[in-house]
């Protein structure tokens, strides 16, 4: 009878996919810091036949700078592994013929580039960050409360993150303000949405049962990847908390130390 | 239907309703000293917060509203009770000008956390600050959680919708002491010895003035100023007891029916 509980299940595994803050690296000042064991993590799993992606919720960088910042950190990843929400939103956007009003960290305003931005019939937020300020939001609730058929798309719903001097508020706090205050509900681009996780399956040409994915969120990593069929790992790395392991709906599929020892207990599995 | 008391008291929002900013809504002192001839109570219920009774009184005043500050019942006052009650130390992330209601108040090492409509303190860092102290077991109290207020430039968040994500980041209820929660409709009838189904509310706000009034047992009349939007009317169920233009006819209809 096959063992389909973890580890076990590491051996039917065909694909990983790794989430990035709080499980490759914590954010903070400058490039932030890289958690102990995770490079060496991510060499051993490309050195194995596991097909690898990285899916994050960053919405302060492009994916450009990101994959740099993480390179300098010294992991071996590249753009074409990286999924991210603001490629994902900007396909919907074109796909939809909307015009956004961007809510979104300055650093992340090139991958809006090709959109048009001109008389707005929509709104989409990122993690803004400080530039969450009062009136930057009531600019976009007065978009959003001016149209007909208000839009709005958020870049995740995490409720906060962890850098290295403690926890901030994430983008999912500010849908919840603007849902609020629009009486509206917010379309999430990026985790835990399943078209968004389906895709990085598609671009791996897997089926969900033969991919795991380690995270340090457990509603939006575990979860949104246990919603779609595939195993979820939480990493008591990140914004990880105790209480996670008493969580009323979710109840991830392994809980580790951090990257470096679910990787061993996956590759331990494959010998 | 069964018969209603004879109406004692008439509760009247004032933003929106008496007036917009500082320029009162055509007709109402006029209305209002009708209403005054008339034997009822009447008290001046707000959930505006960025002003302490004093300056809310000057401004009625400078309008040439006839109105004393016992007559003023505000959320800043329900907070206010609700802190003594339990002893907290608050965070208040109210506008300067409403601190004035919260003196003698320990704010030293604070642990709750009190939100008011405080577009200064709506920043990241200080929601950050919050944040915080709310995961470490401090409680959140509302004053309100309006989601919009009306300014002279068009509508504004109110801090309603900070109040909600603060309460989605960390997985915790607020308590709110402001409209449309029925304590603080009873608790401003308490001193005038009347129940609510004696009682009738005015307001602009269709789910925390009207819809909340009802809730605790009054009447509710919906005016067609301030915040109002069309359609507003039928996002409360059971509807207003009355949608009318603006406080006069407000007044008018009381005048010529419930008493």
């Amino acid at each position: 009878m096959a063992d389909t509980g973890w580890p076990g299940c590491s051996k039917s595994l065909k694909g990983v996919i790794l989430d990035m803050c709080g499980v490759l690296y914590e954010s903070g000042e400058g490039d932030g810091v890289a958690i102990p064991g995770s490079v060496e993590a991510v060499k051993k799993l490309k050195a194995s036949d596991l097909q690898l992606r990285f899916c994050t919720n960053e919405t302060q960088a492009t994916r450009e700078k990101f994959v740099a910042k993480l390179q300098r950190l010294g992991f071996d990843i590249s753009v074409s592994e990286v999924f991210s929400p603001a490629p994902a939103a900007v396909a919907v956007l074109k796909e939809r013929a909307l015009r956004p009003h961007l809510l979104v960290y300055d650093g992340l305003l090139p991958e809006f580039d090709s959109v048009d931005k001109t008389n707005p019939n929509c709104v989409v937020i990122g993690d803004a960050a400080e530039q969450f300020s009062y009136q930057n939001l009531n600019k976009a609730f007065s978009v959003l409360i001016g149209l007909d058929n208000p839009m709005l798309f958020s870049l995740g719903q995490g409720r906060y993150y962890k850098e290295t001097d403690g926890l901030k508020l994430d983008v999912g706090v500010y849908m919840k303000a603007l849902e609020y205050a629009c009486d509206l509900k917010a379309e999430v681009v990026g985790k835990p949405s399943p078209t968004f996780f389906q895709s990085v399956l598609n671009d791996m040409g897997l089926q969900p049962h033969e991919a795991l994915m380690i995270g340090d969120d457990l509603v939006n990593d575990v979860g949104g990847a246990q919603h779609c069929g595939m195993k979820g790992v939480q990493v008591r790395t990140g914004k990880y908390r105790p209480t996670d392991e008493r969580h009323s709906t979710v109840m991830a599929d392994g809980t580790v130390d951090n990257l470096a020892q679910a990787v061993d207990m996956i590759l331990n599995q494959r010998h | 239907m069964a018969g209603r008391r004879t109406l004692k008291a008439v509760l009247i929002d004032l933003s929106g309703t008496l007036h917009i900013e500082d320029t009162a809504v055509p007709g109402v002192q006029d209305a209002l000293n009708r209403l005054r001839q008339a034997s009822v109570a009447v008290k001046f219920v707000t959930n505006t917060t960025k002003e302490s009774k004093r300056s809310l009184l000057e401004r009625l005043q400078r309008l040439n509203f006839d109105v004393q500050e016992k007559e003023i019942f505000t959320s800043l006052s329900a907070a206010r009770s609700l802190l003594e009650q339990k002893q907290h130390r608050p965070l208040l992330l109210v506008e300067d000008s409403a601190l004035e209601d919260f003196t003698g108040i320990d704010t030293s090492e604070p642990n709750a956390v009190v939100i008011g409509l405080a577009p200064n303190h709506f920043n990241y860092q200080t929601l950050n600050k919050a944040f915080r102290m709310i995961l470490d077991g401090a409680p959140l109290i509302a004053i309100h959680k309006a989601r919009y207020y009306k300014r002279k430039d068009g509508l504004a968040l109110g801090p309603g919708p900070f109040v909600t994500g603060l309460e989605y980041a960390t997985d915790c209820k607020a308590t709110v002491v402001g409209k449309p929660e029925q304590t603080f409709f009873t608790q401003a009838l308490s001193d005038l010895g009347c129940s609510p189904n004696e009682a009738v509310m005015i307001g602009d706000d269709a789910r925390d003035d009207v819809g909340g009034a009802q809730n605790a047992g009054m009447m509710g009349i919906l005016v067609r100023t301030g915040k109002y939007r069309e359609g507003d009317e039928n996002k409360i169920n059971p509807p207003p007891h009355l949608t009318c233009e603006s406080f006069p006819e407000a007044v008018e209809h009381i005048l010529k029916n419930l008493l």
